[in-house]
């Protein structure tokens, strides 16, 4: 039987708000990608899409789920519920005096999210409502000093008070965050017990999250809402995903379902932190890049995301992505370290309009979404998008336009860039609309250069790689002329995400703030205290991570612990993470190999010439994380037949505007294409999900790996 | 460009607009429409004839007249108060709040300015009794002429004919 042959091994699912798309990896590295429309219950979505995918293969849910040995969750349920603000009602215990704070919010969330136009326009800033009432917050009279002392001893006859109030104004979570907290952590859980107490009593059961078991982290505000959201968004998606996992089990599933996270890893559903998954969508190429980097040699990567919507950039840099370790998500600031990356709001989606005062092309913010633009009429739009442009040059194929799921029409096309953008400017509408994508272009070029540059890095150092649906539409746009080594296609660049989410690893990683600094004047015994406080420190972040390993039935042998640290110059504001080089501290000796590790890191993500150890070096935060083996998906892997694609690959010619000339471009069906072929500008080569765009003056292969080589001739 | 229906506009005068739309009306630039549109709404919620040129307040705008097409300074209830070069507040009602007692109404007491410094002047129309400004200056200083529109200037900017007076 060919099946056990060629076991299905490896799923990921990426549950979006309107479509609910998933992922099936064969064993010798095939691929299928089946969408469902998304639904109230998710479980029904997934197993729809799921159906849907493997009908390719002729095969049925219950023969599959059987076989799989990973399968890897991304979705937007989380986030939509946080941004939707229906979570569930949640009660806070704060420190007594500060009942205000969270409502009124960091000043910076009045904006966070806003492109920068409107960062310096006030009149836009404004205050999301904030997750927890005013009417369920409650203040407990205690103080731990910035140091850690003990000022105000808790009065924990109050908080019990609290807890029964909060309970009985219908609360279905209680958080307690108290000042500091995450240097003496006493005051919370003495607080947290009393609150299960009190729970037990009234006979009811919700959960109860203290911040310094979940981020014992400094910063009140990213703090307090990040455990707010482990309550507030993280534990109705506990049941959504426990009744999927479920109902995978009723189809013969004993796979375990993991979901991805913010740090880059996946993480059981069963994980206490679960908050960590609220995004994970575009972090899942930023993986995927990683690991065909690494499986191929390629260290340093360019990743570059462009969908409907955004563009979204990151870099490896010697099989490395950088962390951010405050992200922010639906504009509020967090404790979540974040795969570090820089998105811009401009898509192949993006409107199109004309601004009147400098009768210039101005592009989104907005974007059409899933209306496509004025070209699908049944979408309603009447605003040009930068698909209408593509549409009527040629670029995309009407009539396979997602499979040809949605039929276009380029006149209604036509008609509105005259009308909108053509006729104002003077121009024909050809030249309206390649002046749209030649200025998309140059500012998704700009930005990738701005980003790699103010690094300190050149394009030349780099291969870039360029994926989402939109993608192999733009790569020739946005790297031209930035002389990155290789432009790389995956044939599968749409379903890229979720085949980053597969290659992820099953990885916990647990973080808490620590206050280290030495001086050049700092003694033995300094030195010896603080590698002392940081070793604890790790001890501490060890039992969480093997707990939660645990809990999805690891034993801790199996488990590999890697900790790290942040470390900063003295005197700068920003720290950099690095992985320890050394597993265990054990006296003042180890702090050299410390401070090595950083200086080296900071030259490779700066320069040497910017390293300042004048003033010394400190320690912010200690970091463990812990991975366990997973089976991931192979790289596709195919023997070169020769440079000449096969005739049914050839789909004829179709008119394309380019360079202000109209061309005839070959049009290629992309499955039919044999590793090995060459093909030369101006070409289309075209599948269900995506389209891959050679122009003239240049050329692409497709190598064995199916990742196309776009080059400049 | 963005254009917008004049329902929209009206929401947005009224403060019903939904906070995406207010949104992308505040980040884009202006549609062309938007001024005729703006006033034309401000219009259709007074009852007289008198044709509104510039709101300078909530419920205060400077009108043509149809009689003689004379610029005048008029309350959304139809009282006059002269020709709009001149401060309006010369022919309004004024309270002065001056005393500790007075101020007490308004915030709570110690959280008020003292007045031998600082004193509210609320300026009311004489007919309906809508208070259209409120000046906080020190006791001695003159009434505020807070501002003389270039109508004619204006006009240009948005693009429409000026009043014939302006």
């Amino acid at each position: 039987m060919e099946q056990l042959d060629n076991p299905v091994e490896v799923m990921g699912i990426d549950a979006g708000g309107t479509m609910t798309d998933t992922f099936f990896v064969r064993a010798d590295g095939e691929f299928v990608v089946g969408k469902a429309q998304s639904d109230v219950d998710e479980s029904k979505a997934v197993l729809e899409s799921s159906v849907d995918a493997l009908t390719h293969w002729g095969r049925k849910v219950d023969d599959v789920f059987p076989e799989m040995v990973t399968c890897v969750f991304s979705g937007t349920a989380m986030l939509n519920r946080v941004v939707g603000r229906k979570g569930l009602r949640t009660g806070l215990i704060v420190s007594k005096g500060f009942e205000d704070f969270h409502r009124m919010g960091r000043a910076l969330q009045s904006y966070l999210g806003y492109a920068f136009e409107d960062r310096i326009h006030l009149n836009t800033h404004r205050y999301d409502e904030p997750l927890v009432s005013i009417k369920d917050t409650r203040g407990v009279t205690e103080r731990i000093d910035s140091k850690g002392n003990i000022v105000i001893p808790v009065r924990l006859h109050e908080a019990k008070i609290a807890a029964r109030e909060l309970i009985e104004q219908g609360c279905k979570a209680i958080v307690i965050s108290f000042l500091s907290s995450y240097l003496d952590g006493r005051h919370e859980r003495a607080v947290r017990d009393v609150c299960l107490e009190v729970i037990k009593e009234m006979g009811a059961d919700i959960p109860v999250f203290a911040s310094v078991d979940y981020y014992p982290v400094r910063k009140e505000s990213h703090r307090t809402n990040t455990t707010i959201l482990e309550a507030y968004a993280a534990e109705p998606s506990r049941a959504i995903l426990s009744a999927l996992s479920s109902k995978m089990g009723d189809h013969g599933g004993t796979f375990d379902l993991r979901v991805m996270a913010s740090h880059g890893g996946t993480i059981g559903w069963k994980a206490k932190e679960l908050a960590r998954t609220l995004v994970s969508g575009p972090i899942g190429g930023v993986i995927g890049a990683k690991y065909l980097g690494e499986q191929l040699g390629y260290e340093n990567i360019a990743c570059s995301d462009i969908g409907g919507t955004s563009f979204d950039m990151a870099l490896i840099t010697k099989n490395n992505f950088a962390m951010h370790q405050d992200g922010d998500v639906a504009r509020l600031v967090l404790s979540l370290p974040l795969v570090s990356m820089d998105t811009i709001g401009a898509g192949a989606g993006s409107f199109v309009r004309i601004d009147p005062h400098s009768n210039s092309i101005k592009l989104g913010p907005d974007s059409a979404g899933y209306k496509v633009g004025t070209c699908w009429p049944e979408g309603g739009l009447t605003t040009v998008s930068v698909t209408d442009c593509h549409i009527l040059l040629g670029y995309l194929n009407p009539d396979n336009f997602l499979g040809g799921v949605l039929k276009l029409d380029v006149d209604v096309a036509r008609e509105a860039v005259k009308t909108q953008i053509a006729d104002p400017l003077g121009l024909s509408v050809e030249d309206a609309a390649a002046g749209v994508i030649e200025l998309l272009d140059l500012s998704l070029r700009q930005h990738l250069r701005a980003m790699i540059t103010g690094k300190g890095y050149s394009p030349r150092d780099f291969v870039c790689f360029s994926y989402g649906g939109a993608g192999p539409v733009h790569a020739y746009g946005y790297t031209k002329g930035l002389g990155f080594k290789e432009t790389i296609v995956p044939a599968w660049a749409a379903g890229f995400s979720a085949f980053g989410c597969a290659t992820a690893n099953f990885e916990y990683r647990y973080d808490k703030s620590v206050d280290i600094g030495i001086t050049k004047d700092s003694s033995k015994d300094d030195i010896e205290k603080s590698v002392k406080s940081l070793q604890v420190a790790w001890d501490e972040l060890k039992e969480k991570v093997l707990e939660e390993f645990r809990i999805n039935g690891f034993k801790d042998e199996d488990v590999t612990l890697i900790p790290g640290y942040r470390m900063q110059y003295l005197g700068q504001l920003n720290d950099l993470e690095i992985d320890s080089p050394l597993t265990s501290l054990s006296g003042a000796d180890d702090w050299d190999a410390l401070v090595q590790a950083f200086d080296d890191t900071y030259a490779r993500v700066y320069a040497s010439a910017a390293r300042s150890p004048e003033l010394g070096f400190g320690i912010t935060g200690a970091i463990l994380s812990g991975s366990v083996e997973t089976k991931k998906p192979k790289i596709p892997y195919e023997p070169i037949v020769g440079p000449n694609p096969p005739k049914e690959a050839c789909l004829g010619t179709r008119p394309f505007y380019y360079d202000k000339k109209w061309v005839d471009a070959d049009i290629y069906q992309m499955e039919a294409l044999q590793p090995g072929n060459k093909i030369m500008g101006p070409a289309i080569i075209e599948s269900d999900a995506t389209t891959f765009v050679v122009p003239p003056t240049f050329k692409t292969f497709l190598d064995e790996h199916r990742l196309f080589h776009l080059i400049e001739c | 460009m963005s254009t917008y229906t004049k329902k929209q506009v009206k929401d947005l005068v009224d403060g019903d607009l939904d906070w995406d739309t207010l949104h992308k009306m505040l980040s884009m630039p202006k549609d062309i429409e938007r001024y005729s549109n703006y006033v034309s709404v401000l219009q259709d919620q007074v009852s007289w004839d008198d044709k509104i040129i510039i709101p300078v307040g909530p419920h205060l705008y400077i009108v043509e007249t149809v009689k003689d097409k004379e610029l005048v300074t008029k309350c959304r209830c139809g009282h006059g108060f002269g020709d709009y070069t001149l401060n309006w507040k010369l022919n309004a009602l004024v309270y002065i709040r001056d005393s500790e007692e007075k101020m007490n109404q308004v915030y709570p007491k110690l959280m008020a300015p003292d007045t031998d410094w600082q004193v509210y002047r609320e300026y009311y129309c004489p007919t309906c009794g809508t208070m259209h400004d409120v000046e906080v200056p020190t006791p001695w200083y003159p009434v505020m002429h807070d501002f003389e529109p270039d109508i004619k200037t204006f006009f240009d900017w948005v693009g429409l004919p000026a009043p014939v007076n302006a």
